[in-house]
């Protein structure tokens, strides 16, 4: 078990807290039920002062004489008198007029009022004290003194020690107490660490697993573990795009390469050189188009295009966008249709939209039959355009269709042919600035894409 | 032409050079904006080509500066960023072209040429007349020696373009810009099947072929048959 400085500051500012909080209560507690023993003393006092009165109203001074059992004129000097105190536990002393009578000539003093008070009596220490003196009928005065009795004095010396003891024993019991709680507490945050330093090292199969019921870290436990997804998720989107630029820039570079050891051997034959270049020089121009899309692509998704949004008449981009393909598919031997509904007015941004919808034409032209039927379709809703580009087969096999708006994300019987596949990424990215729904519809023969553009601008973010 | 090439980088610099020198331009070559705008207010240049970043200073912040102390030559601006916004940029900024590196040089020369020309053309002549052509602006007829050709409008958007730099590489790219207005490039033939649709009217049924092909780089508008 290992703690940390930290919990070791933690524990030992905590215990040493809680120690002295449940000291002082203790000693208050103590000290509380001392009072209360010597008020019911007291009060005893009082009683047993009062006896005496009415013993001497009703017996007469004799009696209460007889009951101390004191001779008439007996008379104590003041160690006797101390010594009497200490080993009887009471001390009488009776003055008529200032005059002792009877009883000890001490030192020690009467209050008029029981009270509690503490005298040194020479070696024995000191000694607490109830004293009084009471008036008595003929000029009387009867000085009475009582030390506290043993059993009581005891059951104080008792709190105290209680209270050293506990001093002494709680300070240990109470930091181990805090030092196991917290142990207990750090232990599942420690599993927790080793478990993401495991997933560190295979993000994509473990996840943490906890075997505590305190619902905090169980919370976050699985808010590590969506985390944890959703990096799986970006890891893999990353994996693919870096399969995707390699593929994309290994394979023209390759044939740049060969091209230019081709050069090498035809440097005598002006017309094969032509060639070469003018070969190598499509190859290059295919990598910088890749890098162009991904920049593009980059800034789409950046939303810095947002400011530079204007209202234009969406009908007649598509409309002119449609006309400059017809003969374009006408060539291919497609059959175009086209139709739009007029004066569709939209917020956005005029060049993007154009992007969508070319890229979207490209392709339909790409992937689908060479006599197929291609169509574009503008229809106009309360706060919304409907943008509908489709073709009738072959269609997206249904297992490439979630992944098919990823970056460099291409089924892969296309993966032969010319081109990137970030065309439908550039898509999807032109949709989010424009708040746009994209989806590919299901259960078609071919691929067809749903487009809804909001026509009125968003209320400002 | 007189050109004033403003670009930090020597390989870039030179290649720009090296090329212009082949077809005859006067270059003048500065490394840095300030020099550039001392030369640009000093000398009258048919284009300028600027770099877009430059040290201490954005090419764009020059223009800007350029443009405001009435310095009105044509601006070519080259930059490695391949954004519309940053075109827009550019040409809000007081550039007349914008071109994304790394490019043909046949694109550069073709875009210098165009601008170095558009100064006299500018004014809107509600004619064009080259050669055998004749295109009339306001109502959009096209005539080949006297004979009515009809056209579709992009076809004749290309014409229009093509006439206003006649015997000049024209780029797919210019074509896309000029005619579409789009700053991006669709993969397909998209250009390529209007002209040769402008072709198969513009030329098929005469005796020689008015527009040529570059091959790999353009189209070319040429009033005879001789090469």
């Amino acid at each position: 078990m290992m703690i940390s400085r930290y919990h070791l500051k933690h524990t030992a500012v905590l215990g040493g807290a809680l120690w002295a909080a449940l000291l002082l209560l203790l000693w208050l507690t103590g000290q509380l039920l001392v009072w209360q023993d010597k008020q019911a003393q007291q009060h005893e006092f009082e009683e047993f002062l009062s006896e005496i009165e009415n013993a001497l109203e009703e017996h007469g001074l004799d009696h209460v004489l007889q009951e101390f059992e004191l001779e008439e004129d007996e008379i104590w000097p003041d160690s006797e008198a101390q010594a009497h105190l200490f080993d009887e536990g009471w001390l009488v002393a009776l003055f008529k007029q200032e005059r002792l009578l009877l009883g000890a000539n001490t030192k020690l003093t009467a209050t008029s009022t029981p009270q509690w008070h503490s005298v040194s009596l020479g070696e024995e220490g000191n000694v607490e004290l109830l004293s009084a003196s009471v008036n008595l009928p003929d000029n009387l005065q009867l000085h009475y003194w009582q030390k506290r009795d043993e059993l009581h004095a005891h059951r104080a010396e008792f709190y105290s020690q209680i209270t050293h003891w506990f001093a002494l024993l709680s300070l240990p019991l109470i930091l181990a107490a805090i030092a196991w709680l917290q142990y207990k507490r750090t232990r599942t945050l420690q599993a927790l660490s080793e478990q993401l330093a495991q997933v560190a090292h295979s993000p994509d199969s473990k996840r943490t697993q906890v075997s505590t019921s305190n619902p905090d870290i169980v919370a976050l436990s699985l808010a590590i573990n969506r985390m944890l997804d959703e990096i799986t998720r970006l890891h893999g989107n990353l994996k693919t795009m870096s399969v995707g630029i390699a593929h994309d820039l290994k394979t023209p570079l390759s044939r740049i390469s060969n091209r230019l050891q081709s050069m090498v051997q035809d440097l005598d034959n002006p017309a094969t050189l032509e060639g070469h270049i003018d070969k190598a020089n499509n190859e290059l121009a295919q990598v910088i188009n890749t890098f162009n899309n991904l920049v593009r692509l980059n800034a789409i998704e950046s939303g810095k295009h947002i400011q530079g949004f204007k209202t234009f008449d969406l009908s007649a981009l598509i409309d002119e966008l449609a006309q400059s393909y017809q003969p374009v598919f006408e060539d291919s031997g497609r059959r175009f249709e086209v139709s739009i509904v007029p004066a569709v007015h939209c917020h956005g941004d005029r060049d993007l939209l154009g992007q969508l919808i070319c890229n979207l034409l490209e392709n339909a032209l790409e992937h689908s039959h060479s006599d197929a039927h291609v169509w574009l379709r503008l229809q106009s809703h309360t706060d919304s355009a409907l943008l509908q580009i489709g073709d009738d087969g072959p269609g997206i096999p249904t297992g490439d269709q979630p992944k098919i708006f990823d970056k460099f994300y291409r089924a892969d019987i296309s993966r032969g042919r010319p081109g990137n596949g970030l065309g439908l990424s550039i898509v999807r990215a032109i949709c989010d600035v424009h708040k746009a729904q994209l989806c590919l519809l299901e259960q078609q023969p071919g691929a067809v894409f749903n487009i809804e553009i909001p026509t009125r601008p968003a209320r400002s973010d | 032409m007189h050109i004033l090439l403003v670009e930090d980088d020597p390989d870039t610099a030179e290649f720009i050079c090296a090329g212009l020198a082949q077809h005859n331009a006067r270059v003048q070559h500065c490394n840095n904006a300030e020099q550039a705008m001392l030369s640009a207010s000093a000398t009258a240049f048919d284009v300028i080509i600027f770099d877009r970043l430059l040290p201490n200073m954005d090419g764009l912040d020059a223009v800007r500066v350029l443009r405001a102390s009435k310095v009105r030559t044509p601006i070519i601006m080259l930059t490695a960023l391949s954004d519309t916004a940053d075109r827009v940029a550019g040409l809000e900024a007081g550039a007349d072209d914008y071109l994304v590196k790394p490019f043909a040089f046949a694109e550069l020369y073709a875009r210098l040429k165009a601008l170095a020309r558009r100064q006299p053309l500018r004014s809107d002549t509600l004619e064009l007349v080259y050669s055998e052509l004749r295109l009339n602006r306001t109502s959009r007829r096209v005539y080949r020696a006297g004979k009515e050709i009809e056209l579709m409008p992009k076809e004749y958007q290309i014409l229009e373009y093509m006439m206003q730099n006649p015997e000049q590489l024209i780029t797919k790219t210019m074509l896309l810009e000029q005619v579409w207005g789009f700053s991006f490039d669709p993969k397909t033939s998209l250009v390529q099947t209007h002209v040769s649709r402008l072709r198969n009217k513009l030329d098929k049924p005469f005796a020689f072929d008015m527009i040529k092909t570059i091959r790999g780089s353009g189209y070319l508008l040429m009033g005879s048959n001789d090469d």
